[in-house]
């Protein structure tokens, strides 16, 4: 616990509290509709992901955060009878182009989980595997990328003499750390965490927000998040969605101190959702 | 009820130690139950053994160890000469081919399955691949031998046989002539018997691989391919080899299907597509008109079999502890 040692008793101060430059959008959704089938997920969402920006869903269970964030990265497709229309720009790459390669999507739009997801083999091989499908470099080469990628998911000092031990061997929250350094890994552009904390314990939680933090600074990111105080602490700008629709997306600041819809400030008070 | 409720409350705790004794005892009856269930197993299994020894004993006694690497099988000649070499090199080298063919094979067959087949293509495979498992082994036996033998022995085994010619090993391995009745046919059988084994249950532990597990592979922009070599077959290493293993059983004991395609040759040829016998295939075409010394020799056979059969799956027993060391357990 040397050099990445957190300070639990004192939470970082939330980027929101002194609202950033508006910064170039990374991703752009126009008119974005998404269906189960018959069903009408998603309803004309329009809002753009900041450059090297956090952006944080909230919402209650149901409202299609998630489904927003995966359609981002088209892990939709893997799905049968889902389906998404209108336009989402990554950059000037059309996402939803159907004959987009989805392996060099997915290389630039990364994606951290719920719940852990290590790979079935050693935390070495967890991170050189995602890198072996892009690139072939040395074994020197190698050890240098994924001690980088484990750094830059602060994990190296606690795995640096067990790098050979299975990847499901570390604890909870160091499995969802291995799984941000792998993704950091692959060098996306973008990277999607779907309530990546939900699994956690306090501790562990604090260390992936320090890390999210970090990581915005070279990244632009998306969060999915039930937990408010969390996209107040981490996020620059703030979504609120309800039922499908995007009812409000502003600074971090606005939304939790004074939100213009009177939705967002029923969710954000609590009084349902 | 309240009449009655009044009555539980005054018999209080009494009545209370009186019910939990009735559990108790029927706790005490089912852990018996089920432990001479389990205990039966054994019983079972140790008593085979010993009647298989008693039986086996005469031969013991007459030819030793020389059992194993005498290749003659002689029961009519005075003293019979019997060796087990040749059933023992048939059931190992037809056991190795079947599984050859099948594990790749039934494990394709459930990876299309479970990752690339069209839903409504996938009810249809999947009954098929269950009527195969359903088929009785003698209707194997005959189609091996009216249909595939010769089908194989015109076309297949020529066409090998004329590759490899002047090869050296492989050359040996595909010699000819090509034969109804061959080593190879009977593996080929083996290889169709056991592959709904290894496909069914491939397709269920491949079913057992989380969603988001597969998800994340694909989210570092992998492959389907990528994903099946690199998560979902080492996800479920163990289920798969478990299949294999039934599989592996399967075919070292099969019986019927074998003995009616394999030729029940004592010899041993360096050739495939030459005939020979296995050990249960020997016992079965035998057993009916053997006596004395000839039989207890047969059951001698059965031994052998049950003592390989154990050693097979220890071996992948071992096999999979390895596995498990190096994925870094």
């Amino acid at each position: 616990m040397s050099e990445m040692s957190i300070s639990v008793s004192a939470p970082t101060v939330h980027p929101g509290s002194q609202p950033l430059p508006e910064a170039p959008a990374k991703v752009t959704a126009r008119n974005l509709n998404f269906y189960y089938g018959e069903h009408h997920a998603l309803k004309n969402i329009n809002l753009a992901l900041g450059t090297n920006r956090v952006t944080a869903f909230i919402g209650p269970s149901g409202c299609g955060k998630s489904t927003l964030l995966r359609i981002f990265n088209r892990m939709y497709d893997l799905y049968p009878g889902q389906r998404a229309t209108g336009q989402l720009l990554l950059d000037h790459t059309n996402i939803l182009d159907p004959k987009l390669d989805l392996n060099l999507l997915r290389a630039r739009v990364g994606m951290v989980f719920q719940k852990p997801t290590p790979f079935p083999m050693t935390i070495y091989e967890n991170i050189a595997f995602g890198i072996r499908l892009y690139e072939k470099i040395s074994k020197s080469e190698m050890d240098d990328r994924v001690e980088k990628a484990l750094r830059g998911g602060a994990l190296w000092n606690e795995v640096k003499d067990k790098l050979n031990a299975s990847g499901l061997s570390l604890s909870g929250g160091q499995q969802q750390r291995l799984c941000i350094a792998r993704t950091v890994a692959v060098r996306p552009e973008v990277i999607l965490f779907d309530e990546p904390c939900s699994a956690l314990d306090p501790i562990s939680t604090a260390k992936v927000e320090e890390l999210i933090q970090e990581l915005s600074e070279n990244y632009t990111i998306a969060i999915v998040t039930h937990n408010m105080q969390q996209a107040a602490r981490v996020s620059d700008k703030t979504a609120f969605m309800y039922l499908g629709e995007l009812i409000e997306f502003d600074d971090t600041s606005k939304i939790f101190t004074s939100p213009s819809d009177r939705r967002t400030q029923d969710y954000i008070t609590g009084r349902f959702g | 009820m309240a009449v009655q409720s009044d009555v539980i409350d005054d018999a209080g705790p009494y009545d209370r130690a009186k019910a939990l004794g009735a559990f108790k005892l029927g706790d005490v009856t089912f852990y018996w139950i089920t432990r001479l269930s389990a205990i039966s197993v054994l019983l079972i299994l140790g008593g085979i053994i010993i009647s298989l020894i008693v039986g086996a004993f005469p031969a013991i006694k007459e030819y030793g160890l020389s059992f194993l690497w005498t290749q003659r099988w002689a029961p009519s000649a005075d003293p019979p000469v019997l060796g087990a070499l040749g059933p023992m090199y048939g059931t190992l080298v037809t056991s190795f081919i079947a599984m050859l063919i099948a594990i790749p094979v039934g494990l394709g067959i459930a990876i299309f399955l479970t990752e690339l087949c069209p839903q409504w293509l996938r009810r249809p495979i999947g009954m098929a691949i269950e009527l195969l498992a359903g088929i009785p082994s003698i209707i194997y036996g005959m189609w091996g031998f009216f249909v595939l033998g010769p089908f194989l022995a015109n076309t297949f085994q020529p066409f090998m046989i004329k590759i490899f010619d002047g090869v050296p090993v492989l050359g040996a391995i595909f010699a000819g002539p090509p034969s109804y009745l061959s080593l190879f046919n009977a593996a080929l059988i083996l290889a169709i018997m056991v592959l709904p084994f290894i496909t069914s249950i491939s397709v269920d532990v491949f079913k057992t691989v989380p969603p988001v597990l597969k998800e994340a592979a694909y989210g570092v922009g992998c492959t389907t391919w990528e994903v099946v070599r690199s998560v979902v077959i080492p996800y479920t290493r163990v289920g798969i080899i478990g299949g294999v293993m039934l599989a592996l059983g399967r075919a070292l004991g099969e019986t019927m299907a074998v003995t009616f395609i394999i030729g029940n040759s004592f010899r041993i040829s360096s050739s495939i597509f030459a005939p020979g016998t296995t050990i249960s295939a020997a016992i079965a075409s035998e057993f009916a008109e053997s006596d004395g010394l000839h039989q207890s020799g047969l059951i001698l056979l059965g031994l052998l079999l049950f003592v390989l059969t154990f050693f097979v799956l220890a071996a992948a027993r071992l096999m999979l502890m390895r596995l498990e060391t190096k994925a870094g357990k």
